[in-house]
């Protein structure tokens, strides 16, 4: 009790602090009806990233889904850059983008994780 | 305290131990394996295919946007040129410290002839866009593989196949395709034009040139109703050629140390749309896991437990277009070795493929999967003149699979089995002049588009002898 005490005006202010409403799980549909808007790299993200990241079954975060992907945002950029990189779990190095740059991949997860703006 | 007492708190700490002990062993076994550096000593990109068994820092990485831009980059790229397609190959077909080429950017279809259900497709559309592509026009390609992330070049180059009596690989399906040959040059070859060369590049590994757009025989679009069931391993290997007979698709997944098998089916139906429902086949694989990670060491105990789990299992149906249920998602990363046998050879070669795993390769849980490929004329076609039943092993991607060369791959060369090129194998060139009747032709019209080999890498020079 003294501990939710403690918490509540914690999380209240950390509220308030964002404006944000909490984000909201995404079904396949609405995955699969996000694209970058840079035509570049909607490209790469069409040859790529979207076969796996708008289907559930493929147990990819799927693209736009921050309640997914805000988990995987506090490991940080770089973290998420290599793991992408080297390959992680069911992920494949590269993540099947063959002429991705480092850049490219970046602005991709940014995208994905429902960061570009 | 009794001797008594002390000899059971003993025995309690002994088997404590052991299990602290099999749990260690598990967790160090199942960590993640060491990964290759992100970039070399030069700042390049790491490449690496879809099992994480091989790697490659290329030079150049170049995606021509079309076939003028492709022909203008070939005669100048550094060697070895490799073509990508989705990494999805077990074995070292792409790696260079050359150029690597994805077709990433010439995808999509070309045109469509409605009346005669055949398209024109740039080959570097991946099957999974090429569905709905084909769908759009009222078409389907006649058969699919297990998976659907490959690009069509990548899919065609290496022989990629899905299963059906009556059903040839996917190459089976090309009527006719443009190949930019390493100097540049573009051939159009079919039946009927520069034979030879369609003869040979069909099936070319990339090896040929590259491929810029592929005319497909397809279809009319067909809905399927798709079954999945579980099945005595006995009763089904006893009754595969009438049920191989009996559908339009089948194919079985024998599941090790269970006593039991999957039998998927799929078959031309008009009943309504009754679309797949999640998938369940990541949950049965790790599950399946955890049998073999708590009962490795009493292959009894594990079968006995699993055939119990397994009974009464009811029976996964699905309606919908083809396209929609022959491919699957898979999400846990494996590394297979896959055999073509002469198909009357299929059945005896997978008992003893089943009795060497579960006598000698306690670790393995994943399936051992069965299919028939109807043969065709593609000069480097593992299916080359012969009806083909394929047996394929796999592997977690973090288990070891050197089992595959020591006890699977002697049993499947011993059946006349000719390997998938795009999986594990240990062949080498003279092996493979063996197999392949039109071996000495493929080669010499190999040389004659690329005399430098600038398309080879080691392991292609290796392959072909060059």
């Amino acid at each position: 009790m003294r501990q939710l005490a403690i918490l509540l005006p914690a999380l209240v202010l950390a509220g308030c602090g964002t404006g944000e409403a909490p984000p909201r799980p995404l079904t396949q549909e609405q995955s699969a009806a996000l694209r970058p808007a840079d035509a570049r790299l909607a490209g790469l993200y069409d040859n790529s990233c979207r076969a796996c990241h708008t289907v559930k079954d493929s147990l990819a975060p799927l693209t736009g889904d921050r309640t997914l992907w805000d988990p995987r945002w506090t490991q940080g950029e770089a973290a998420l850059l290599s793991a992408v990189l080297q390959g992680k779990k069911a992920m494949p190095a590269g993540g099947q983008c063959f002429t991705c740059t480092a850049d490219d991949y970046r602005a991709l997860i940014r995208f994905m994780a429902g960061r570009d703006s | 305290m009794s001797t008594r007492r002390k000899v059971m708190l003993g025995g309690a700490g002994l088997l404590a131990l052991g299990g602290a002990g099999l749990a260690g062993r598990r967790a160090w076994l199942d960590r993640e394996p060491d990964l290759p550096a992100a970039t070399d000593a030069r700042g390049r990109l790491l490449w690496s295919n879809w099992a994480g068994t091989e790697s490659a820092y290329p030079a150049a990485r170049a995606a021509p946007a079309d076939e003028a831009e492709l022909a203008a980059l070939l005669p100048r790229a550094a060697a070895p040129i490799r073509p990508v397609g989705a990494g999805h190959s077990f074995t070292a077909l792409v790696p260079t410290d050359g150029t690597m080429l994805a077709l990433d950017r010439m995808s999509g279809l070309v045109s469509a002839d409605r009346a005669n259900a055949t398209a024109t497709v740039r080959a570097g559309t991946r099957l999974s866009a090429l569905g709905p592509a084909l769908a759009a026009v009222g078409q389907e390609m006649p058969n699919l593989p297990d998976i659907n992330k490959q690009t069509l070049a990548g899919a065609l180059a290496t022989g990629t196949h899905g299963t059906g009596k009556d059903y040839t690989a996917l190459h089976g399906a090309v009527t006719a395709m443009r190949l930019v040959a390493p100097d540049g040059g573009v051939r159009e070859c079919s039946r009927d034009a520069d034979a030879e060369l369609f003869h040979a590049a069909r099936v070319g590994l990339g090896a040929f040139g590259v491929l810029s757009q592929v005319t497909l025989q397809n279809q009319p679009l067909t809905r399927v109703r798709k079954v999945v069931r579980l099945i005595d391993t006995e009763e089904l290997l006893a009754s595969w050629p009438a049920l191989a007979a009996n559908h339009r698709n089948a194919e079985f997944l024998v599941l090790p140390f269970t006593g039991k098998s999957a039998l998927i089916t799929h078959d031309v139906t008009f009943d309504p749309v009754s679309p797949r429902g999640p998938d369940q086949d990541a949950d049965t694989l790790m599950s399946l896991k955890r049998l073999r990670d708590l009962f490795e060491f009493t292959p009894g105990l594990r079968k006995s437990l699993a055939s119990r789990l397994l009974a009464d299992v009811p029976p996964e149906i699905a309606i919908d277009e083809g396209w929609k249920l022959l491919s699957n998602e898979r999400p846990v990363r494996f590394k297979e070795m896959e055999y073509h046998l002469p198909i009357e050879r299929q059945v005896e070669a997978l008992r003893e493929v089943i009795r060497r795993i579960e006598s000698r390769a306690t670790d393995v849980f994943f399936p051992i999967e069965a299919r028939i490929i109807a043969p065709d004329d593609a000069w480097l076609s593992p299916f080359y003149q012969r009806a083909s039943g394929s047996i394929a092993v796999h592997a977690w991607y973090k288990d070891e699979h050197d089992w595959m060369f020591r006890l699977i791959e002697p049993v499947l060369r011993e059946a006349g089995g000719r390997p998938h090129w795009g999986k594990l194998h240990s062949l080498g060139a003279a092996d493979l002049a063996a197999l392949y009747p039109m071996w000495r032709e493929a080669q010499a019209v190999r040389r004659s588009v690329d005399p430098q080999g600038r398309m080879l890498n080691p392991y292609l020079q290796r392959l072909l002898g060059a």
